[in-house]
């Protein structure tokens, strides 16, 4: 039983997410990895994995780091916190890894997007040179809900990665 | 029955050594002997076809079908997973042949794999392959004690041992001690005394005597921060390893199947060897060492003691035999490095010599080649560090060399001639009795 709970229930709190979380919107830069099991993927490096504080920060701890949207849609850290704090915008865990001159950096978890294996190289090859030519906006779609992140798709001038690799892919042939 | 047995009887019958109506009984017993056993051969062909469906299935979801829509990639995900559970079932109740429960049960456990992969990859899950490793192998764990299958123990130690290397050495950024790896490990221990218990002489056993010791010693320096503890902590490791080996119940295997004294001797000797060098006391020791690593140094010390006090109490040290306290007298030596680094240097040269000569001893007296030219190892391999570090004459050293030489002939040559002498013995005695 506990071989189908345990992925059954890996997807109802995915689904959960996705069905009644609220979306965000995270900057990101795609670089291409493999595993061994689970194939190709994207490891994402978000843009705003770091914040002002002056307070002292544990090494590799989990800490809470809260949520906004700016004021062009993407998401912002509203603060950080060790603990769970009383206040009304939603949160995500992440792992605090630096922390002087008052800037405290940490990762997100949800830093893996799996990929088609013939297009997960192509994905960081076209996302690259595609902000080195123009100002495109790589941007990883997160739902959010209690804590819980799903990272849904990344997005590239609001082209799924998929698409925008294709469109990549069927150039360069 | 098989032909080998067909040609020895054959030529015992023209010897006129036995009676074709013996022939006939030794014939009709092993045939009978063979039809109550199951097929080894249909086994491994049954299990090798379900680890490669099983890692096939894996890899082709690996290729992430992008086409496809969520919901069919799920059930997708749990096809593989409830046609295993199905043959897992079916092979239980039914009382099918190990065969059957072999072959499910491994491609039950590879399709958990396949699963959680595909779950995983749809809904991009956050978690290294540590994680991913130490999920398979905590939900697969049951399998080996319901389905009473060897191959469920072998899986299980690999995913564990993987677990622990990939979450604990460095190479992995944020690796950290891989704590789960010993609730992992302890989950098999009832299974394995189980079978050493009921079944020590099958070669599961045998295979489990060499997996288990050989897990531990890839694992254990992942709980290190790589300074000269961490040696001590493996002489604790080897110590206790040859120690185990030495119990009844695995002394009196062939040795080849005793995998704890052969890795624990090996492990012994090569470790000491390095002690033998000056660069090592002089350069190599960093003496800053953490809680973690000097528990798991001392828990070691101390279950070698234990181990060793138990085959006292057993009476089962018949003989003073070195290499079961080799390791204390190199965690002796460690403890006083403080006096200096000369007299650990004599003293870890002299343990390695007479580790030597008592494997020489030994092999000796079980008329053993193997044994005999591993202490003959030994030395040489002594012989030759001191050829690369000491200042020694040229002549001297040519000496020594073609004294270990001539020693390789003469041990080898003494033995010999013991076993043409019992041999002899055995032969009159026949004809005495006749």
């Amino acid at each position: 039983m506990a071989q189908l709970f345990v992925p059954a229930q890996m997807i109802y709190q995915q689904e959960e997410t996705i069905g009644t979380g609220k979306p965000y919107k995270f900057k990101t830069q795609p670089i291409d990895p493999t595993d061994p099991f689970r194939g190709k993927f994207i490891t994402l490096n978000y843009e705003i994995e770091s914040f002002q504080t002056t307070e002292d920060w544990p090494y590799g701890e989990d800490i809470f780091i809260y949520l906004k949207t700016d004021k062009d849609g993407f998401a912002a850290v509203k603060t950080v916190s060790k603990t769970l704090i009383a206040i009304d915008e939603d949160y995500v865990m992440a792992k605090s890894y630096s922390a002087y001159n008052g800037n405290l950096n940490f990762e997100f978890p949800f830093d893996r997007f799996y990929m088609n294996e013939n297009k997960a190289y192509d994905a960081e090859v076209s996302v690259r040179n595609a902000q080195r030519d123009s100002t495109s906006i790589c941007y990883a779609l997160v739902f959010v809900k209690d804590g819980t992140a799903v990272l849904n798709n990344i997005f590239i001038d609001d082209t799924p990665i998929q698409q925008f690799v294709e469109e990549y892919q069927q150039s360069v042939e | 029955m098989n032909s080998k047995l067909e040609r020895q009887l054959t030529e015992l019958l023209d010897a006129e050594i036995i009676t074709s109506e013996t022939a006939q009984k030794i014939s009709t017993f092993y045939h009978t002997k063979d039809e109550n056993k199951p097929n080894r051969l249909f086994t491994i062909f049954g299990v090798l076809g379900a680890l490669l469906c099983g890692l096939g299935i894996i890899l082709i979801i690996a290729h992430n079908w992008d086409d496809m829509s969520r919901n069919v990639k799920t059930v997708l995900a749990f096809l593989p997973l409830l046609i295993g559970q199905i043959a897992c079932a079916y092979s239980l109740i039914k009382k099918r042949s190990i065969t059957w429960i072999e072959s499910s049960t491994t491609f039950l456990i590879l399709a958990v794999g396949a699963t959680i992969s595909l779950v995983s990859q749809i809904y991009n899950i956050p978690g290294n392959l540590s994680d991913f490793l130490l999920v398979w192998a905590v939900i697969t764990a049951p399998l080996m004690y319901l389905m009473r299958s060897n191959l469920a123990v072998i899986l299980h130690l690999v995913l564990a041992t993987w677990y622990a290397c990939y979450s604990g050495y460095a190479y992995n950024v944020g690796s950290h001690e891989p704590w789960w790896y010993f609730v992992l490990f302890a989950w098999l221990i009832p299974y394995y005394v189980t079978l050493q218990k009921q079944k020590s002489e099958t070669n599961i056993s045998g295979v489990l005597n060499w997996l288990i010791p050989a897990s531990l010693v890839i694992t254990l320096s992942t709980f290190t921060d790589g300074d000269t503890l961490a040696f001590i902590m493996y002489v604790g490791l080897f110590g206790m390893f040859y120690n185990l080996g030495q119990i009844p119940l695995f002394k009196n295997q062939k040795l080849r199947r005793n995998g704890y004294s052969i890795i624990g001797s090996l492990g012994t000797v090569f470790l000491l060897t390095i002690l033998t060098f000056e660069w090592f006391w002089k350069d190599a020791f960093i003496e800053s060492y953490n809680d973690i690593e000097l528990l798991i140094t001392a828990l070691l010390f101390l279950s070698g003691i234990a181990v060793l006090g138990y085959l006292h109490y057993k009476k089962q040290i018949k003989s003073f035999n070195l290499f079961q306290y080799a390791f204390l007298i190199i965690g002796g030596v460690y403890l006083t490095k403080g006096l200096g680094h000369v007299h650990g240097l004599i003293l870890a040269n002299i343990l390695v010599a007479a580790l030597g000569l008592f494997a020489i001893r030994i092999g000796i007296q079980r008329n053993s080649y193997g044994i005999l030219n591993y202490g003959l190892l030994i030395v040489t391999a002594l012989i030759i560090c001191r050829f690369f570090d000491t200042n020694l004459d040229f002549i001297f050293r040519g000496i020594l060399f073609i004294a270990v030489g001539a020693g390789f002939f003469f041990t080898n040559y003494l033995l010999l001639k013991k076993q043409d002498k019992s041999a002899l013995n055995s032969t009159s005695n026949t004809q005495y009795h006749e």
